[in-house]
């Protein structure tokens, strides 16, 4: 069975989702020659260019409300926990409209895998500004620039009690296979934040070629230091890779009606 | 023989419990009971209290005109005055001597079952029911022969050997319903008055016959998508919340309605809007449960009047949620689910409801909140866009219609040239009120959506029609207009939107004075 469909991709042409999809479809492939299931793979995607997925991939799936991935996988996740439950969304979903959600589901720890495009924009509505855009960031909707600070989702996700968070770089295909195949393969809620240049709206290839080091997982309270070393800004280095990993029980785990 | 029994005391002093053990208990001997609950947004110290309706008739209401008070603190007296009668049986501090504190409330029950000359053995085998094998089991034992030895004065004789009476709660045919049609999973937010369904099917978990699940996420958002996510999973599944809460789930009600995910709401209101008055009852959120959402979908908006239409109308929402992969609202009120209800007997439904094939896990399924074709892929395509549409809308819509006339969608009661409109928890008041009124019959609508558009016939057959709505607006009358064309005229609309309930004797009073 192929892992794409034959859908039209609507991406702008040279996006960065191009390298996402093609590292999701590797994990993908790589996971199904292990043993896993195609059929049992189920993606929930939000609304916008990261929800597109939603089309390109061939698994089931359902392409949710506009920050509203995260109950609707665990909605899933309580309906049959033998499922393998992805979620693809952006930044303005997750860190915005669908915060609350999210450190919730940090708590929670359902056995799933999130995955954010952080582009630091509102892409598809055409370039407005998120929770982590950069202060100063100028654009239609900000014509003074944005004043406010950018939220940091790993430090958050980390202190939610988040038990998987990774950061990616989309332009390392190889590398963000290796990281999302961990991420789905580990128990308990993982999230990964895969950096994704927006080559139209805000295109800071080069800032990431440039920043970007590569860390190993390490213990919470260092990967917190570690992971407010960058505050989403051109300035700084970004480190990319598993921050931290840890053995939790599950929420399926902690409910005999859900256990496997 | 109709008596009001009123029972006040201080919010955590259990005035609810002592309500609901002597409603049980005289039902045992055979009356007809309604258990009323009043209360306010207080945990612990405001004043509580319930109206019991004892009768030898069947009855749905109360009336606020005390025959027996069992006045557990100072303020019951005072702040009900105004109601109490004149020859009124008063169990109080004054003739309760309350020999051990920690079953205090049982003391009052006994006198209470002393005065109206009832027999101490249904009061103990109701106390048995509820406490046996708690800590205090004995006390409340002891606790009865001690207060049931002692006199009260005033003696009101209620000696009754009939047919036990049958009790339930609104709350329970709910819940009750939801777990007898196959619940699995049900996500619930706490916000009065929904919580007692979410309470109880939390507890019922406990029972390890029941294999469903309960949850309590952060917020109604994702109460509700949490319930389309595990509905996708192949799940009969369930949410629950009132006013603010449901508008806080509309997205994910139009979300299923593209998705066509089947999926029961429960939908109970309170009176006023917004935060409202949350311990309260209303009627004001119908036109909210009719239209919320947005673009054009199918959905299902049932009602019902008692405890036992709550159950059935409960299993009539899994059977069109499931049959038609729709959104299915059960609309109650406070009025209804925190109510006690009896009945000489009680057959369950027996609504067959569709099993559906769960695909998920064994093909590739897919289904989305955008447009999408027959495959489930997005699609801005005017011609399968149309298409979609035809087949999710209009040819669901009317399939739904046509399912529902296999359906109890209305009743009507009584003879008469003259007929009143309503539905939900109005009908207790109004079935109540008839007694007393001639030439009256009552239309009481149970499909709001679909709508049974046939009452028309009654409607023009009557010499006068009367709305009973407990809102402002009187808003089923706005919806009978939109579906028959009848015209009630505002002159003949009862309305009340003081965020009680209505009561016979108000119902009497405003009926005759309209009466031609």
């Amino acid at each position: 069975m192929e892992i794409t469909t034959k859908e039209e991709i609507s991406w702008c042409p040279g996006c960065t989702n191009f390298f996402i999809k093609k590292s999701v479809e590797d994990a993908l492939k790589n996971l199904i020659a292990e043993g896993y299931k195609q059929e049992e793979f189920v993606m929930v995607t939000d609304i916008g260019c990261a929800g597109k997925m939603y089309d390109y991939l061939n698994i089931s799936g359902i392409n949710a409300l506009h920050g509203r991935t995260l109950p609707t996988m665990i909605g899933i996740k309580i309906g049959n926990p033998h499922l393998k439950v992805i979620g693809f969304a952006g930044d303005g979903g997750t860190y915005d409209e669908g915060m609350d959600h999210f450190i919730h589901s940090c708590r929670y720890n359902n056995d799933m895998n999130l995955i954010v495009h952080n582009n630091q924009v509102f892409a598809l509505t055409v370039g407005q500004a998120t929770a982590v855009s950069q202060i100063g960031f100028k654009e239609k909707t900000h014509p003074f620039g944005v004043k406010e600070r950018p939220i940091n989702p790993i430090v958050l996700a980390l202190e939610s009690g988040a038990t998987f968070v990774a950061r990616a770089n989309s332009l390392d295909i190889q590398g963000t296979k290796e990281i999302i195949q961990d991420g789905i393969k580990h128990r308990g809620f993982s999230f990964i934040e895969i950096m994704q240049p927006c080559i139209t709206f805000f295109d800071n290839r080069e800032i990431l070629k440039k920043n970007s080091y590569k860390i190993s997982t390490m213990n919470k309270e260092d990967a917190i230091k570690e992971a407010k070393k960058w505050n989403y800004e051109d300035n700084g280095k970004i480190p990319i890779g598993i921050f931290y990993k840890e053995n939790r029980e599950t929420f399926e785990d902690n409910y005999d009606i859900l256990k496997i | 023989m109709r008596l009001n029994i009123l029972i006040g005391g201080k919010a955590g002093q259990g005035i609810n419990e002592l309500a609901s053990i002597i409603t049980r208990a005289l039902a045992a001997t055979g009356y007809y009971v309604f258990n009323y609950r009043e209360y306010g947004s207080w945990i612990a110290g405001g004043h509580n209290f319930n109206v019991i309706c004892m009768s030898d008739k069947k009855t749905g209401s109360i009336d606020y005109d005390y025959e027996v008070v069992l006045a557990l603190d100072d303020k019951t007296l005072e702040t009900h005055k105004k109601d109490i009668k004149k020859d009124c049986l008063i169990i109080s501090e004054k003739n309760v001597e309350v020999k051990n504190e920690k079953v205090r409330n049982v003391y009052f029950a006994a006198a209470l079952f002393k005065s109206l000359c009832i027999s101490k053995e249904v009061l103990l085998k109701e106390i048995e029911r509820k406490f046996k094998g708690k800590a205090l089991y004995e006390d409340d034992i002891k606790a009865v022969e001690e207060s049931y030895k002692k006199e009260y004065g005033k003696k009101i004789n209620c000696k009754k050997e009939g047919k036990p009476k049958l009790v339930m709660g609104g709350n329970e045919g709910v819940a009750m319903s939801a777990l007898d049609s196959g619940l699995n999973v049900y996500f619930g937010y706490p916000m009065t008055p929904a919580t007692g369904v979410l309470t109880m099917l939390a507890q019922a978990q406990k029972n390890p016959e029941n294999k469903h699940f309960v949850f309590e996420p952060e917020n109604e958002i994702a109460v509700a998508n949490m319930a389309l996510g595990a509905s996708f999973a192949g799940k009969r599944a369930m949410v629950g919340s009132s006013g603010g809460g449901f508008d806080l789930m509309t997205e994910a009600l139009s979300a299923g309605g593209i998705m066509e995910l089947p999926l029961v709401i429960h939908m109970s209101q309170r009176g006023s809007n917004s935060t409202g008055v949350p311990t309260y009852t209303g009627q004001g959120s119908l036109n909210d449960v009719l239209y919320s959402g947005n673009g054009e979908f199918a959905r299902v908006v049932l009602t019902c009047g008692d405890s036992k239409e709550a159950w059935d109308k409960t299993r009539e929402a899994f059977y069109f949620a499931e049959k038609f992969n729709c959104a299915s609202i059960i609309l109650t009120d406070k009025h209804i689910v925190e109510s006690d209800y009896s009945f000489d007997d009680f057959k369950k439904s027996n609504v067959k409801i569709t099993e559906r094939e769960i695909k998920l896990g064994k093909e590739i399924i897919r289904t989305s909140s955008y447009e999408h074709n027959e495959k489930g892929h997005t699609t801005e395509k005017a011609e399968e866009i149309a298409a979609s549409i035809k087949k999710r809308v209009v040819e669901k819509i009317k399939n739904i219609e046509k399912e529902a006339r296999k359906f109890e969608m209305y009743k009507v009661y009584g003879e008469g040239k003259n007929l009143i409109v309503s539905y939900g928890s109005n009908k207790g008041a109004i079935l109540d009120a008839m007694d007393d009124l001639k030439d009256l019959k009552y239309l009481h609508l149970l499909y709001l959506e679909p709508f049974p558009e046939e009452i028309i016939k009654e409607l023009e057959k009557a010499k006068q029609v009367f709305l009973v709505e407990a809102d402002a607006l009187g808003q089923v009358a706005g919806l009978i207009r939109q579906k028959t064309g009848f015209k009630i005229e505002d002159k003949n609309k009862i309305l009340k939107y003081d965020a009680r309930a209505f009561t016979p004797k108000e119902l009497i009073a405003e009926l005759k004075r309209r009466l031609k």
